[in-house]
């Protein structure tokens, strides 16, 4: 009798184990809440990252492809960029897409709270972003874009007329927005919360991205439209107002060249097309933007030379004697850039007064705007020059490449000269602004890979072909094929 | 099959024709008793014993039983009337066994008159196997294949690795090292891939019935910083295990639940039980590795550009010294500046000062006047220069064990050293093991069990793997002038200026790999303790009860240290990991065995079992550092930085599960198994999931009464189905915010780019598996076959997406993947005779693992058609109606005989020839197209041991055929000049107008009109070799069969026989001579392809990414007790 009751003990405790067992799944799901992230943090710490991400990218893809292909550099080392020999390139389309997931959260939360500002900067970065993609590739995902929550997993891409068409009407919906609310933003580190130089961004975008479309429609009206009202409309006023960033002197916030190993960094040179021509116009910028001569540096008598773009390996490291007669690029851009010279001048670039200066002086000088072209023109240089540091003398306007004087042609020529030197480090609009206006023009490069053709786009990521594949092949199939030749919708 | 397996083929046929003539014949000799006994001179005292076997119930003869004389070395086999002869001296003891009986001991008198020797049957020599659970079954009852790889295979010819013993040695198991000299990880995987989430296709490691982790933890490649820690299993110690048991299929690791999904590899650890008394044991292996294959380099140019090279700076201030490639002028002894040649100042070229600006001020021309002029040195080749700066490795393991056991328990506690210093300069490993297992009967009715491994290991650095300049062998085998003396940078502090700069021959781009390895170390600590205890109450003799409880606690802590002026971090970094990780689980199984009648048993159990998993992670690097040398998080200059995102991690699961098992008259054999699990990753409505398994084991041989004497001495039949289902890891129904690096000091956040799915359902593989097991001739040949298929849905993982889409994944249940294969050992004995035997196993299996279906979206309706799992230079994807495992890439633009092609020949003439541009360089397709398959067509292993006397030789060949490999090795060691398929084009220079140089690719330029013309635009062989795949772009050309055969394992060994220790109670003196890895015959250029490329915590197969060299290794055993 004992032995059957104790029996039934031990059996009782197995039930009992069963029961704990079956019943301890009760705390599961707090179990698998995770501990180690929020579900939901404010627009203020989101701004951030979007911010430095987008700007690092943009400088990135500014030194490897953009510099060079705008012939600002050149390289005597790894060619295959400065030949047209592009594989992917995947940095703008990844930067763009992985960040405008938050920019979008941004958005949908301060559309909520009420909090305009936030949305305004929101929609600022949004458009520039998109308008980075589109110059970038042509047709990419836009308005089905980011809606894989919504289960959207195949985002159609658009035609790029379209989505210009969204990035202007975003950017005069961000120019009400923006002051119209009173909170206070922080996490911005462009502006450091200044809503009302957000406006003049958002502005001074529209007027690019106006010029850009320009050879597609007549974009006169909107631009007067800007011009006419500078209450509504404000636009940036001086280089203060400009769009960039400042890094600062340590990790990880440096320049981001500045971690660089050296070869990498001196396998770029002052490209000859740049040099030769900042040289011709005694340009005072050339000490800033490019180095004597290894050779030279040191000695009373600095030299400057520039290589040609676009020579095979051994030519370009043989030319001129060798890397110690090729000048490298400035020293604010790697080991100085730390400095506190270098930090005004090695910053992240969204648009610089200057630019905008030439946009306008272009402009009128079409006569799509009223005003003087020459104003427009000189300021865009004496800007570019104060960005330095330096002033522009009065001389330099008197030599026959730079004295605003001419056919119209010749003009928008001079313009266009001063547009592209101002735009050193800006490798990417460089070139953007260059496939529209041809100007200067530039001959391809030496040894190049491409029969004898600039580039004028990037080729779609690889991997949409196995994401994305039909929206992808749908675009090529409207777009051209995919490579970097084919000229997408604004520069057709 | 390519031609190195023609040549080996040849060999290796021939032995096995020759194996399988010798069964043939043995089997026609019906494998005669042997009677031939020594005829060496036996000693003086010898006699001649003659028995016969017989069944003690049947009084039938039995043949086959072993007889030996113990200690002696000496024995013979029962004929088929059961008779035997056998020499033995007065005193010696007889032992007699028979598979399926009782031994026996008889002891040898003078005179001893004719023996007959009556077996019982019983359960001491039956086979029997380990099981799911650590139950132990007899292995005829199984339905189901298992495979046992005995601990002894395993502690003689050794691998720090565990994991990396296995390979060749079990059917079905793909072995996959990844080579670092020092135990780094093995990747594991059995019957084929399942899952579509590469990091969830290996194994549940399960020791003496609990589960241990075998996670790839950490890995990740932050800041360059990749480093291969090595696999959870990789610290189990060879000399504590007894067995290895490998659950192949669902069918056999059903009980295991969820986690067992792709099979089980199941340990079980020494006990004294088999040790009467008190016994001590010795075992110590010391062993020499080195290097198995280099790549071929060339030796006939050296570093610099277009035949040009002069040292000033090694930062561009010379000819070419800048330039990190082999281009160079040719060797021919002229005289040189180099980096090593001495100076007017009594330094060294390369000693040159400060060129980073971070580390102070910069004056080049002050420096190199200090420096003095290079008094120039002759330029040789170097063809050694590599070779001799990997080093010879040394490992010593010495382990001492003692065991022993009485009526009342048992126990055995064993220590092991182990010490290893890697093949690569500055690397090592040294690991301490203890171990205790013990049993004790506290009453008739309850016994408790408890075994314990506690294991702290260190290594104080582990090499950098991966392409990229912290890794050795992106210098060697990428950007190294061939011109380089290696060995002269082993003073690697330039003079002066030691923890600030290093010395090099090249400042531009790279480390000098000394400084690599000797400043730049990946350090680690590790404790960590897995064991368990169990008490089993016996109710009645046919109810029991065991209760379990089992922990795995791994504490470990990860150090990196990065010095001064090295390229990736200029003012240097230390950067610290630490990781908690345990695992707890809880079982009961509730037991109840009872005969229903004579004809039926039945066996049935009940149990829970309850797991937690905790995972604690840190990772915090300070990025550069304030004071060069000091290396700690206190000493840095800026804000440290967090690198992890998870620093708490919790799951748990919950199971009941029941079994049964139903015999029938011995020979018929039912199992079934019912599990549910509820697992916490899961939300709340699909939690728990449960599954099955069924198997039939059905012994023909028995059932037909067959003659156990008569060809086929044993037959089986068995069939099993099976499902598991499969949960998910913690986390992954909630969005969620990661914290990223701070910017400008402000906090900053970014959402998952993961799309969580809140509506997970489990996953679900069903298989089914059938074989059979059947033996010839008194087991002397045996041949075990299983075919499986394994269906795998709804697998949880992250599909890819467009990031275009807002995420670059989403979390879905998707995906049919079938795994179907077979797999056969064959065990041989061509040779039983008292004094030799040969014995041959052979493992041979096929899987194929094909995608079935995807996903399709049930909102959209959109489906997906492919998979991208890795992303590597080669893609690796999963596209519905092909196999897993196949990779893509960009591939050459060939002529077409489709007219839709741009390249369609309509005279087909040209078809299938590759497309050169203008420029004369091949055209890329511009889609990625398929170039292979990671996984090999087959696997197989050829085991052999021959024993005479004492002497015992076993060799194991490791065969893996079809598949494939990238090597980057291949397409960076081509643009740096550095392997030997960079001479063509320059056999006479670079001058183009001289015959011999020069490359025109094979191939044809599409002409205007669209027809084809030979491409005869020559190349300079720098421009060929640098655009061989247009910027490591096109890669079909650096993708190779990955063939390959080792001779894997050698072991020479001898038994002294006991009598030598007279009285002494030294016993069983055993030294053998053994090896690994000793030989390798392939097909790919330069690298072994057996390897593996980790990226981030995944370890990728099919990539080779400048891996370090595997290494051979030779070395001596010895071993012996009291």
């Amino acid at each position: 009798m004992y032995d059957m009751k104790h029996l039934f003990i031990k059996f009782l405790a197995v039930v009992g184990l069963t029961f704990a067992i079956t019943g301890c799944t009760k705390d599961f799901d707090e179990v698998n809440q995770n501990p180690n992230a929020p579900t939901a943090v404010n627009s203020s710490l989101l701004l951030p990252q979007i911010e430095r991400d987008v700007i690092n990218t943009v400088m990135g893809e500014a030194w490897g492809i953009g510099n060079i292909v705008i012939q600002h550099n050149a390289k005597n080392q790894f060619v295959n960029e400065d030949r047209y020999l592009w594989g992917e390139q995947n940095g703008i389309w990844n930067t763009v897409y992985d960040n405008m997931r938050d920019v979008n959260n941004i958005i949908a939360q301060s559309e909520a709270n009420g909090e305009n500002n936030y949305k305004g900067i929101a929609l600022v970065l949004r458009c520039w972003m998109f308008s980075l993609a589109t110059d970038a590739y042509g047709d990419v995902p836009y308005s089905d874009a980011i809606q894989a929550k919504e289960g959207e997993n195949y985002p159609k891409y658009d035609a790029q007329e379209d989505i210009y068409n969204g990035i202007l009407a975003e950017l005069k919906v961000a120019n009400d927005l923006l002051g119209s609310s009173s909170e206070v933003v922080a996490g911005d580190i462009i502006y450091g919360g200044d809503v009302a130089k957000w406006k003049r961004l958002a502005n001074s975008l529209r007027v690019r991205s106006l010029m850009r479309i320009s050879r597609k429609r007549d974009v006169g009206a909107d631009l007067r439209e800007i011009l006419a009202d500078a209450g509504k409309y404000p636009l940036f006023e001086s280089n203060d107002d400009s769009g960039v960033y400042t890094f600062l002197t340590s990790s990880p916030d440096q320049f981001p060249l500045y971690a660089a190993r050296i070869g990498s960094f001196n396998e770029f040179r002052a490209g000859k097309t740049l040099l030769d021509t900042l040289n011709s116009l005694d340009d005072a910028r050339l000490p800033i933007l490019f180095r004597p001569t290894p050779d030279t540096e040191t000695s009373d008598t600095t030299d400057y030379v520039g290589i040609p773009n676009g020579m095979n390996d051994v030519n370009a490291l043989e030319y001129n004697g060798g890397p110690q007669f090729q000048s490298r690029i400035g020293n604010v851009f790697y080991e100085e850039s730390i400095t506190p010279y270098g930090l005004t001048v090695a910053k992240g670039i969204i648009m610089t007064f200057a630019e905008l200066q030439f946009l306008l002086a272009e402009a009128a000088e079409k006569g799509l705007i009223s005003g003087d072209a020459e104003t427009f023109y000189k300021n865009g240089v004496s800007a570019s020059y104060n960005f330095y540091g330096l002033n522009v003398s009065d001389g330099f306007f008197n030599q026959p490449e730079t004295e605003f004087t001419g056919t119209q042609q010749e003009k928008l020529n001079k313009i266009g000269l001063q547009k592209w030197i101002s735009l050193y480090y800006n490798g990417l609009e460089a070139w953007f602004d260059w496939r529209r206006t041809g100007i200067p023009f530039l001959t391809p490069a030496v040894s190049n890979q491409n029969d004898d053709r600039i580039p004028v786009r990037f080729f779609y990521p690889l991997s949409e072909e196995k994401l994305n594949g039909d929206s992808n092949e749908d675009a090529i199939q409207r777009q051209g094929p995919n490579d970097i030749n084919t000229k997408m919708w604004h520069l057709k | 099959m390519k031609a190195v397996y023609q040549t080996f083929k040849g060999t290796c046929c021939a032995l096995a024709l020759t194996l399988l003539s010798v069964v043939a014949v043995s089997a026609q000799t019906a494998f005669t008793p042997a009677a031939n006994i020594s005829p060496t001179s036996p000693p003086v005292e010898l006699i001649k014993v003659t028995g016969k076997v017989i069944d003690a119930v049947s009084s039938e003869p039995l043949a086959g039983a072993t007889i030996t004389v113990i200690g002696q070395n000496r024995g013979t086999i029962s004929s088929v009337d059961g008779s035997f002869v056998v020499e033995a001296a007065a005193g010696d003891v007889l032992n007699v066994s028979l598979i399926g009986f009782v031994s026996q001991s008889v002891t040898v008198t003078q005179n001893v008159a004719p023996l007959v020797i009556k077996l019982e049957e019983g359960e001491g020599l039956k086979e029997v196997v380990v099981t799911a659970l650590g139950i132990s079954r007899e292995k005829k009852s199984l339905g189901y294949a298992t495979q046992e790889v005995d601990g002894d295979d395993l502690n003689k010819a050794r691998e720090t690795n565990l994991v990396s013993t296995l390979a060749g040695k079990v059917a079905g198991v793909t072995i996959v090292n990844n080579p670092s000299g020092i135990g780094s990880s093995a990747r594991v995987t059995i019957r084929g891939e399942r899952s579509l989430n590469i990091n969830r296709n290996q194994p549940l490691f399960v020791v003496d019935g609990v589960p241990i982790s075998n996670d790839f933890r950490g890995n990740s490649g932050s800041s360059y910083q990749d480093t291969d820690y090595g696999n959870g299993a990789a610290v189990v110690n060879p000399d504590d295990v007894e067995t290895i048991t490998v659950l192949k299929g669902a069918s056999a690791a059903a009980l295991y639940g969820s986690r067992a999904n792709n099979g089980v590899i199941l340990i079980t650890t020494k006990s004294g039980k088999n040790t009467k008394g008190l016994g001590l044991s010795f075992n110590s292996t010391v062993s020499f590795e080195n290097v198995l294959r280099l790549p071929d380099y060339q030796n006939q140019y050296g570093q610099g550009l277009g035949g040009n090279f002069n040292f000033v700076d090694g930062n561009g201030g010379g000819t070419a010294d800048g330039v990190d490639e082999s281009w160079g002028p040719a060797f021919n002894g002229q005289l040189l500046d180099q980096f090593d040649s001495p100076t007017s100042n009594g330094l060294r070229g390369g000693d040159v000062g400060n060129l980073f600006t971070a580390i102070g001020p910069v004056d080049l021309d002050q420096q190199l006047a200090a420096r003095g002029a290079i008094e120039a040195t002759p330029w040789v080749s170097r063809p050694d220069n590599i070779k001799n700066f990997f080093e010879t490795g040394l490992t010593q393991t010495y382990n001492v064990a003692a065991a022993g056991s009485n009526d009342k328990g048992d126990f055995r506690l064993s220590y092991t050293w182990l010490d290893q210093t890697g093949t690569v300069p500055n690397t090592d490993l040294k690991r301490n093991t203890l171990a205790f297992a013990g049993g004790l009967t506290l009453s008739p009715k309850l016994r408790v069990r408890t075994a314990i491994n506690y294991i702290n290991g260190k290594s104080d650095n582990r090499p950098n793997l991966s392409y990229g300049t912290e890794n050795i062998m992106y210098l060697f085998n990428c950007w190294l002038g061939r011109s380089v003396d290696v060995s002269s940078m082993r003073d690697y502090w330039m003079e002066g200026r030691e923890d600030l700069n290093q010395y090099g021959f090249n400042y531009n781009y790279h480390d000098n790999p000394y400084f690599n390895l000797y400043e730049n170390t990946n350090g680690q600590t590790y404790n960590r303790i897995f064991g368990n205890v169990s008490a089993t109450y016996d109710f009645t003799s046919k109810l029991s009860l065991m209760v379990r409880g089992g922990t795995d606690v791994n504490n470990e802590f990860r150090a990196r240290r990065r010095a001064y002026s090295t390229q990736r971090f200029v003012r240097g970094s230390y950067r610290e990991e630490r990781i908690n990780f345990t695992e707890t689980n809880l079982d009961f199984l509730l037991n109840y065995r009872t005969a229903l009648s004579e004809r039926f048993d039945l066996n049935v159990g009940f149990g829970g079992n309850t797991m937690r998993q905790v995972g604690q992670f840190s990772d915090v690097i300070a990025p550069e550092l304030a004071v060069p040398g000091i290396f700690a998080l206190s000493n840095s200059r800026v804000a440290l930085q967090n690198l992890t995102n998870t620093p708490y991690t919790e799951k748990r699961i919950n199971s009941l599960y029941g079994t049964g098992q139903l015999g029938f008259n011995n020979y018929l054999y039912l199992d079934v198994s019912l599990r549910n699990d509820w697992s916490s990753t899961l939300p709340s409505d699909s939690r728990g999931y449960l599954y099955y398994a069924a198997n039939l084991s059905f012994v023909l041989s028995d059932a037909l009464q067959w003659d156990p004497n008569g060809a086929i001495s044993f037959a089986k039949l068995r069939f099993g189905v099976a499902q598991v289902g499969n949960d998910t890891d913690p986390y992954q129904l909630e969005t969620i915010y990661n914290a990223q690096t701070p910017v400008q000091g402000s906090p900053s956040y970014s959402e998952s780019s993961v799309l969580v799915n809140p509506d997970l359902k489990p996953e679900i593989s069903t298989s089914i598996e059938t074989g059979f097991d059947v033996r010839f001739f008194q087991n002397r040949l045996g041949v075990d076959f299983a075919y499986y298929n394994t269906q795998s849905k709804n697998q949880i993982l992250p599909i890819s997406l467009t990031n275009a889409s807002g995420y670059s994944a989403r979390i879905i249940n998707a995906g049919l993947i079938q795994n179907q294969g077979i797999e056969v050992t064959l065990n041989i004995t061509p040779i039983r005779k008292q004094n030799f035997s040969w014995d041959v196993a052979v493992n041979f299996s096929r899987n194929r693992s094909e995608v079935k279906e995807l996903f399709k979206d049930p909102v959209s309706g959109q489906e997906i058609t492919s998979y991208l799992m890795a992303s590597r230079y080669v893609l690796v994807e999963a596209r519905i109606g092909e196999q897993m495992g196949d990779m893509y890439g960009i591939g050459y633009q060939r002529v077409s005989d489709d007219p839709e092609s741009a390249y369609y020949d309509p005279t087909g003439q040209n078809v299938g020839q590759i497309v050169y541009n203008s420029q004369g360089k091949p055209i890329a397709t511009p889609n990625t197209i398929k170039l292979g398959n990671y996984n090999p067509d087959y696997l197989m292993g050829i085991n052999n041991n021959f024993r005479y006397k004492g002497l015992s030789l076993g060799f194991l060949f490791d065969f893996r055929v079809g598949g494939e490999v990238y090597s980057h090795t291949q397409t960076v060691g081509r643009e740096g000049g550095q392997i030997k398929e960079t001479l063509e084009g320059r056999a006479n220079g670079y001058d183009l107008s001289v015959e011999g140089n020069g490359v025109t690719g094979e191939g044809v330029v599409q002409n205007a009109d669209g027809t084809f013309s030979a491409n005869n635009t020559e190349l300079t062989a720098r421009e060929w070799h640098t655009s061989y795949t247009l910027g490591r772009r096109l890669i079909e050309g650096v993708v190779y069969d990955a063939s390959f055969v080792k001779l894997r394992e050698l072991r020479l060994g001898y038994t002294l026989p006991n009598k030598l220790f007279g009285n002494s109670s030294l016993r069983d003196f055993t030294v053998s001579l053994v090896g690994r890895n000793l030989a390798l015959w392939t097909d790919v250029p330069h690298i072994d392809p057996e390897t593996s490329s980790t990226s981030g915590g995944t370890v990728i197969p099919g990539v080779e990414s400048v891996a370090l060299p595997s290494v051979r290794s030779w070395g001596v055993n010895v071993n012996f007790r009291f």
